[in-house]
């Protein structure tokens, strides 16, 4: 493991997965230092949310290698991946918080198995998470009775809980109306701005992009086409960056014509 | 190769009759040959009709037919132009596979469910070997699953178990007082409630509510992604969820069967004395000889068994949900079935074990 792979957050190598016999991811690379958020983008079915579920290991990579805190979760099991996923948060599209228990019990739960700590102190504690993400006063709703964004919210302040180095955002701000979705990527810019946390937001909303991105990697069919700053991403040459960017449709390739196809020629 | 084409003539309109027709035409012939349709008469092709001429092609190219048009007026082309040939190769029907392939598949898919509930047996007990501490089992969700699976289960069964008891006295009844010995009802209610209905009435009502309950709190947790958050927040969901489940049901079936049995024996009781006239005393009397420990403990012990079988079963039917709601219904019931069936499947092992061995 060299320097680099340790002080960073995430490093990912040559990594290529999917799911049974289809490949998804083929041969991504990607790195992630603390302070920093990198937007991975990409139209919808470009591998963007197998890639955070690879980094956490819930999709098992068919090769290369993904080191948090430069340890590979791949090849760590039981104690081992427990200590890594510990350090990473991941806020799922849906929230994903867990239906039987509240809003506050969803943000405690992490804290109350990982952190020794009593009930009503890490409730006390998932509190003040959730006042963090502007969900003072929510602790006691079930996740049904929260709206679109405050779930998504909740989800964010399960996915900090454990104050990670890691924070794993898939589409924060999907669904969400337009001042919904500014007060969530200030969110993310304020937990961006305690320094030590590394953000991997995926996301292809082009106000959160411009908003957050301090870097950029845009995926297409499984492989990533761009990357860097945002300003070179934006300037790369390749037309599916161009369209992405520009919301134009792709140039089609000439479609054949069915009557080509099937008609009789003797 | 057949490399004459065989030719098809196509009627006016495409209908559903049409397609069948044509289907026997066009489609009866080896891999390799090519059928020409002949389009001459054929004025229009509506969108209907259009989809059951590119399903006949779709067939034809399934059963290695090439199927191709002649004679294509404007209108029907302009009508075909329009369709990308890519739904032609995605829409492709399955070919039908053998019952032996089909047996074999089923074979595989049972020998995959078995060892994902050996899986899932072994991951419990390994949980269980650590029961106290951070790590331990989760006391208070299994008390919480008790009450469920037990105490609220215990009106059913009980009323359940008492009408088993009286079909069970007044079909003995029926056959013993011809030959004088009604008196020995008691033996009947008391040693089939003990030693086989009481542990499987409450079985199959356990696995009516238990089983079908655990496999769709799982299940839509799977769908709503709450089983992956808890993997990635480095909780086992056999812990948190499985454990207290199977633990509850290993503690509570025996203590519902035994329920179930004085219920059963309750009801035999009623008929005996109230409607035979049997004298309340003699029938207890009666009911104590004939129950020998080992009758009790066989239904406790098969009520343990039957236990762990429906909650493995509808904990695996829950975790193996891929899809939507309309999967949770269909895993809700598939585990209420495969509980009850190998509920009984063991219970006949059970008895034939229990006859063997004396």
């Amino acid at each position: 493991m060299t320097r680099a792979e340790s002080t960073r957050v995430l490093v990912i190598e040559d990594l290529v997965a999917g799911y049974g016999d289809t490949m998804i991811l083929d041969g991504i690379s990607l790195a992630v230092d603390p302070g920093e958020i990198v937007v991975v983008l990409g139209a919808t079915g470009s591998g963007k949310s197998t890639l955070l579920r690879c980094i956490v290991g819930l999709v098992e990579a068919w090769q290369g290698r993904v080191l948090i805190g430069g340890r590979d979760i791949n090849a760590a099991s039981g104690v081992g991946r427990e200590e890594i996923l510990r350090g990473v948060g991941l806020a799922f599209q849906e929230a994903a918080l867990l239906n039987s228990m509240t809003t506050a019990e969803n943000v405690a739960l992490p804290i109350m198995e990982h952190w020794e700590v009593d009930e009503p102190t890490a409730l006390m504690l998932a509190r003040m998470r959730l006042a963090r993400v502007g969900l003072a006063g929510a602790g006691d709703k079930m996740p049904a009775e929260l709206s679109g964004g405050m779930r998504k919210r909740a989800g964010i302040a399960r996915a900090i809980a454990l104050e990670p180095r890691l924070l794993l955002l898939d589409e924060p701000t999907a669904g969400l109306d337009p001042t919904t979705a500014r007060a969530i990527d200030e969110l993310v810019l304020g937990l961006k701005a305690r320094g030590d946390m590394g953000i991997v937001a995926v996301t292809h909303e082009l106000g959160s992009i411009n908003t957050i991105a301090d870097r950029a990697v845009m995926l297409a069919t499984g492989t990533v086409i761009a990357s860097g700053t945002l300003a070179e991403v934006r300037a790369d040459p390749d037309p599916r960056v161009q369209a992405f960017f520009r919301r134009e449709l792709l140039p089609q390739a000439a479609r054949k014509n069915l009557v080509d196809d099937l008609e009789w020629r003797a | 190769m057949n490399d004459a084409p065989i030719l098809c003539p196509l009627p006016e309109r495409i209908d559903g009759d049409a397609l069948a027709q044509i289907r026997r035409a066009a489609l009866h012939h080896a891999a390799g040959t090519t059928v020409v349709l002949d389009c001459a008469a054929l004025s229009t092709l509506d969108a209907l009709a259009a989809a059951r001429l590119l399903r006949l092609i779709a067939e034809g190219r399934a059963a290695g037919i090439a199927v191709r048009l002649a004679h294509l007026g404007d209108a029907v082309r302009r009508a075909l132009t329009d369709v990308d040939p890519a739904i032609l190769e995605e829409d492709l029907p399955r070919p039908r596979r053998n019952p032996i392939e089909v047996i074999g598949a089923h074979a595989l898919d049972a020998a995959d469910a078995a060892a994902a509930v050996g899986t899932l047996l072994t991951d419990t007990a390994a949980e269980l070997a650590v029961p106290f501490g951070r790590r331990g089992v989760k006391w208070d969700r299994t008390v919480q699953q008790m009450a469920l699976v037990g105490t609220e289960a215990v009106p059913i069964v009980a009323f359940i178990s008492i009408l088993i008891g009286v079909v069970l006295a007044l079909n003995g009844a029926q056959q013993l007082r011809q030959f004088g010995a009604a008196i020995f009802i008691a033996n009947l209610v008391a040693i089939s409630m003990t030693r086989e209905m009481g542990p499987l009435i409450t079985a199959i009502v356990v696995a009516g509510r238990t089983g079908s309950a655990i496999a769709a709190e799982i299940g839509t947790m799977v769908i709503s992604e709450e089983i992956d958050a808890m993997r990635t927040m480095a909780l086992s969901p056999v812990r948190f969820l499985v454990v207290p489940k199977v633990l509850a049901l290993l503690c509570m079936m025996p203590l519902l069967t035994v329920i179930s049995n004085v219920a059963g024996i309750g009801g035999g009781y009623a008929v005996g004395v109230f409607g035979l006239d049997l004298g309340s005393s003699a029938y207890r009397m009666q009911t104590v000889q004939a129950l020998l420990i080992s009758d009790v403990a066989t239904g406790l012990v098969k009520s343990v068994v039957f236990g762990l079988l429906i909650g493995l079963i509808g904990v695996y039917r829950g975790f193996a949900v891929r899809g939507g709601p309309e999967a949770v219904g269909r895993a809700t019931t598939s585990a209420v079935v495969t509980s009850i069936i190998a509920c009984i499947v063991a219970n006949a092992g059970f008895t034939a074990f229990f006859y063997v061995t004396g």
